[in-house]
């Protein structure tokens, strides 16, 4: 259970994209071609390495309908990296991006990174979204992009890992205030030097002191 | 006050809340349109002349905080304004009507003004909170609930007091969060939506926890509240960090020996947990059930929530945290909270074995680890064996659900651990098993259990045994092998001299028999003990036959058995349940009866309930039992009760249900509701409909007294015509008994319907026991038609050889006319000859005389004659003679011719040339 960094993540994007496929295959490896619908935000959470540290991510992914957007808002805030996901043979589902970073934009803290991914891009003889207007969509908004397919797992572990690795970055370069944890990253006892919190796990507290 | 008056007022206030609203879009209202509420508010309190003082107060304190100039006078009326509807539900009433916008104003507009903002939420606080007015009548409208109405109701309002948790001082925070109790507790789904629509609602409040004591306290109740039923809001929550909140709060109160804190941090806890899997996820897979086990290790009655961890959730999910749960040894701790504590209090003790059963209950490691461990240091004792001692020797009923609860978890779904228990059902000597229960550690499971089945016997009390056979029902469930295994028990009679010793089961029957004995001399006042021992016995009973055609048998072994079931499905004074349950064991005696043997075979099982009962009147108890409210129940899969701070105080007050029991009320019984668990239910259920079909089943093919094969209709070859018609009289003559029995059975199952028809009962049933019946009618006409075919064959049969006979005897009768004809000639001949005879007797007699005569005419005939004849021979003579000479002439001439006279006279000689001669003479 130990860790030297918890990480929270949002994926969030129009319904039906595979935001939930694409947890599913990163935290199970598997894929489910018929899913139900996300009711509200389901969890998700694994351990992953970088850097030779341990790093826990806790996933988020939220519903895309509208109906539960409200809901949802709420998520953005605690959140240091976000998944914002479009189907790359639903040409909508790209239109609608710019509603959703605005969305992150206003609900979220400032320094959270954003990960573009184009889902489903085995299905590329249906493809309604080239990869370059992908591309140059997350250059304008300054996001990171990747295609990806839930389905043959191509890309996911990567969309996961590499923005872990822009946060953990940003946490080497002094952008966020590890103490704070409304920007989602908590400091646990696995890697990092520190006072001990003692034997029953980290607390906030412990964390905090960390910083 | 009346209702209509209520509703007017109501009306009123809704009236004037919108008016409000929207003058308040338009910044506070002025002095004027406050005072124009009074006339409304006047009307509403006019019979009231001490609420319109207060409607006016109020309105003149609400003007001076909306138009004074002096910041002191201001501040002035809100104190007043605070502490009159502190004290008065009619200033409460009057505020409601007219205050909101003008505090909602201060609160948004005055920001600064602290003091002002203080008193508006405290005057905020006051509005919300009940008064308790002694005198207060039912149907009185509470002031304070109508305004926590009329605030929650614009979820800007929400949002406006959530903005005001940020802010530095204290007492800001303190009043906002009580008013957000207030209006959660009152309305708590609008709020809960209206916080979630709020960006950042939640985190404000989730920021709270981090607060200063008195903050943190009061933040820990609303998230309690916020969270309750509330899935999305409990994840927000979590998201927010809540587990690791919680666990430092309950850290910091010093764990399980803290206090109402802590209980506070536990129930909101259990509200996260609880039906929620994706928060049980985070709980597991980030921080683990580590500190849980830490505030267990520690005793307290706090511990309770984790039960809820094996609550319903997803089901793997479920499995993964009990696997989790039990490799952090959560089985020792629970086990030491249970059974090994006894002075622990019993609300806890319960929770705890509940828990337990939670645990293993489909878990086949956990199941395992519970079987084989043992507990005690020096003397040790199997883990199961302790919680049966629980449940034979508890006076708790609540503790007896809840150790009863832990076999019903172990034992289901899990042969293995059936078949281990029922191995140590060995009967031991009469003696022996009666030895003291208490002290024997070593005791085996099976022997500690069949001493408590036997034990209570002597001192004529049967709640032990109930226990027991409770436990035991548990065993036999669903597995075979261990209800042929205890069929097999026998026990030795209490005294040797009485007799034979008796299978386990007809003991079992024989306290259900005294269990109503006892409750009928009792009467039912008293009838608490034995409530529920018919029904716990009955429901062994149900198991143990269930499946089992062996059970049934060695059920029906004892004529009086059956009889006794009869008695007691019919016997009205009985419990609509056990009459149900009796009637389902009936059942099970027809569909796994397998005897053939008349007198215990299905069809006169079947038999004996259609007469003494009837059928329509026999599933209609089943049909009574389904619409108790304890099936009714069990049949919605129900949620346990969680186990709050009040439902743990109330948890010592069912002991004492028992005395306020009512058997027909709403309220059921614990020990009942344990005994109709959903699987039950569901058994029978399913056993209700097989009964139904099979006694259809039976009654439609109705075991035939007479073998049809139709070529035994047959003559036989070799069989007389005789023996063949008198094979076939005795065939028809049994077909027609046996038509002649159906009519009979027909005639009951009629009038059954009949009745059926015209009482009051639940439709299915009628059209299920119409269904019955018109199957049975339809197989009977079609027997009916049968035999009359068989028997139409065999008039014409009949006829045909009628027919013969008749012909024959018409020949008969023609030879015999005959003979009388030939008879008749004979005698007329006979007459004849007889005539004859005398006659010629006569003539002998007169015969001298005339033959003279006779011989004289002979003689002078015959003379006469010969005299004739010579003339005419002369005559002749002569005439030959002329003749000759003739010739001679002729002759000569024709010589003479030259004529050949022989040749020519060749063929003359004979008699017929002599007429041509003579012609040729002529010419």
């Amino acid at each position: 259970m130990s860790y030297a960094y918890l990480f929270k993540y949002i994926i969030i994007g129009d319904t039906g994209v595979g935001k939930s496929c694409l947890l599913l295959q990163f935290t199970d490896k598997r894929f489910q071609p018929v899913h139900d619908l996300t009711i509200g935000v389901e969890f998700g959470a694994r351990m992953i390495t970088i850097d030779n540290k341990p790093i826990k991510l806790q996933i988020w992914d939220t519903a895309g309908q509208e109906s539960f957007r409200s809901i949802t808002r709420s998520y953005y805030r605690g959140a240091a990296g976000a998944l914002l996901v479009y189907d790359i043979t639903r040409r909508e589902t790209f239109n609608h991006l710019a509603s959703w970073l605005e969305d992150a934009r206003q609900h979220a803290n400032a320094n959270m990174s954003i990960m573009l991914i184009g889902n489903k891009c085995d299905l590329a003889h249906r493809r309604a979204v080239s990869t370059e207007e992908g591309e140059q969509f997350a250059k304008e908004h300054g996001l990171i992009f990747m295609e990806a397919s839930a389905k043959t797992a191509q890309n996911v572990e990567e969309a996961f890992i590499k923005t872990a690795a822009t946060i953990y970055k940003k946490i080497q370069d002094g952008v966020f205030d590890v103490s704070n944890e409304s920007y989602g990253i908590k400091v646990g006892y696995g890697g990092i030097p520190g006072p001990s919190g003692g034997r029953d796990g980290s607390s906030s507290q412990a964390g905090g002191c960390c910083g | 006050m009346h209702i209509n008056e209520i509703r007017h007022r109501r009306n009123g206030l809704h009236c004037l809340d919108y008016t409000v609203v929207s003058l308040y879009g338009e910044g506070i209202g002025s002095m004027d349109l406050v005072s124009g509420y009074k006339g409304v508010v006047g009307l509403v309190f006019g019979n009231e002349s001490s609420g319109s003082n207060e409607d006016s107060y109020v309105e003149r304190l609400l003007d001076r905080i909306s138009n004074g100039k002096l910041a002191e006078d201001r501040r002035n009326a809100m104190v007043e304004l605070q502490s009159i509807v502190a004290e008065s539900r009619a200033a409460q009433l009057a505020f409601g009507a007219m205050g909101f916008p003008v505090l909602m104003g201060v609160l948004k507009e005055e920001r600064d003004d602290v003091e002002m903002v203080r008193g508006a939420l405290e005057t905020l606080v006051s509005a919300l909170t009940p008064i308790d007015q002694g005198k207060s009548q039912k149907n009185e409208v509470e002031p304070a609930l109508m305004n926590t109405d009329l605030l929650s109701r614009e979820a800007d309002n929400i949002s406006l007091l959530l903005s005001l948790l940020a802010e530095d001082d204290f007492y800001v925070r303190y009043y906002t969060l009580q008013i957000l109790t207030a209006l959660l507790t009152n309305s708590p789904n609008r709020l809960q939506e209206a916080i979630l629509t709020i960006p950042r609602g939640i985190t404000r409040l989730m920021d709270m926890l981090m607060d200063r004591e008195v903050i943190r306290n009061e933040a820990l109740l609303l998230l309690t509240y916020l969270t309750r039923e509330a899935e999305e809001i409990q994840k927000i929550v979590v998201f927010e960090g809540a587990f690791e909140k919680i666990f430092s709060i309950i850290k910091e109160e010093g764990g399980s020996d803290g206090g109402v804190v802590v209980q506070d941090c536990l129930e909101l806890l259990n509200n996260l947990l609880r039906n929620n899997a994706s928060n049980q996820i985070l709980l597991r897979e980030t921080m683990g059930f580590d500190p849980l086990l830490l505030i267990l290790k520690l005793r307290g009655v706090t511990y309770s929530f984790t039960q809820q961890k094996a609550d319903p959730g997803k089901e793997a999910n479920r499995l993964t945290n009990k696997t989790t749960l039990v490799q952090k040894k959560m089985l020792d701790h629970l086990l030491m909270l249970g059974v090994e504590s006894q002075w622990a209090p019993v609300a806890v003790r319960c929770s705890a074995l509940r828990c337990i059963g939670d645990l293993i209950c489909g878990h086949p490691r956990n199941l395992e680890a519970l079987g084989s461990k043992i507990l005690g240091e020096g003397l040790q004792e199997a883990a199961l064996n302790s919680i049966l001692r629980i449940i034979l020797r508890t006076s708790s009923t609540q503790e007896f659900v809840a150790a009863d609860y832990v076999f019903k978890s172990f034992c289901e779904k899990n042969a293995d651990g059936q078949a281990m228990l029922a191995s140590t059902l060995i009967p031991q000597p009469y003696s022996m098993t009666h030895a003291p229960l208490e002290e024997d550690v070593n005791m085996s499971f099976g022997r500690m259990l069949l001493q408590g089945l036997t034990l209570s016997e002597s001192d004529g009390d049967i709640e032990t045994c109930c226990s027991a056979a409770s436990v035991l029902s548990h065993i036999l469930k669903d597995n075979i092998q261990c209800k042929e295994r205890v069929l097999r028990i026998e026990l030795e009679a209490p005294m040797p001299s009485l007799g034979a010793p008796e299978p386990l089961m007809h003991r079992m029957v024989k306290y259900l028999a005294l269990a109503s004995s006892m409750k009928n001399r009792d009467g039912k006042s008293n009838a608490s003990g034995n409530l529920y021992a018919q029904p716990i016995i009955l429901k062994l009973l149900v198991t143990w036959l269930a499946d089992c055609p062996n059970a049934v048998n060695c059920f029906l072994d004892s004529r009086p058995h059956l009889t006794y079931l009869i008695e007691l499905v019919a016997n009205e004074s009985e419990s609509v349940c056990t009459r149900g349950l009796a009637a389902v064991i009936l059942g099970e005696c027809v569909i796994y009866n397998t005897s053939p043997e008349a007198g215990k075979d299905a069809f006169s099982v079947v038999d004996m309930i259609s007469q003494k009962i009837g059928l329509a009147s026999y599933f209609l108890k089943f049909d009574e039992m389904q619409k108790t409210y304890l099936f009714a129940s069990a049949s919605a899969a129900q949620p346990r009760k969680s186990l709050t701070r009040s439902t743990a105080a109330s948890m010592a007050d069912i002991e004492n249900v028992d005395e306020n029991y009512l058997p027909d009320g709403k309220n059921d019984h614990p020990i009942l509701s344990s005994i109709f668990d959903s699987l039950f239910v569901t058994l029978v259920k399913s056993l209700e409909a097989d009964i139904r079909e099979k006694i259809v089943d039976v009654y439609s093919h109705p075991k035939s007294k007479v073998a049809v094969v139709p070529a035994e209709l047959e003559q036989k070859s070799g069989e007389s015509e005789a023996e063949y018609i008198k094979r076939l009289k005795a065939f028809v003559e049994k077909q027609c008994t046996e038509i002649q029995d159906l009519l009979g059975r027909n005639a009951i199952l009629a009038e059954d319907l009949a009745k059926s028809g015209g009482g009051s009962n639940s439709h299915s049933e009628q059209r299920v026991g119409g269904a019955a019946d018109r199957v049975q009618v339809e197989t009977l006409r079609r027997d009916l038609k049968e035999t009359t075919q068989r028997l139409e064959l065999l008039m014409a049969e009949k006829a045909k050889v009628e027919s013969d006979a008749s012909m024959y005897q018409n020949l008969a009768s023609k030879i015999e006319s005959d003979l009388k004809s030939l008879s008749d000639a004979y005698n007329s001949l006979e007459q004849a000859n007889f005539h004859l005879e005398n006659e010629v007797k006569a003539l002998r007699d007169g015969g001298p005389s005339t033959f003279p005569d006779v011989k004289a005419i002979k003689a002078e005939a015959r003379e006469e004659a010969q005299k004739e004849s010579e003339a005419e021979l002369n005559d002749l003579l002569v005439c030959l003679g002329q003749e000759q000479s003739k010739v001679e002439k002729l002759s000569a001439r024709l010589l003479e011719l030259g004529e050949d006279v022989d040749k020519l006279l060749e063929g003359i000689g004979d008699d017929v040339g002599l007429p041509e001669d003579s012609e040729e003479e002529d010419e």
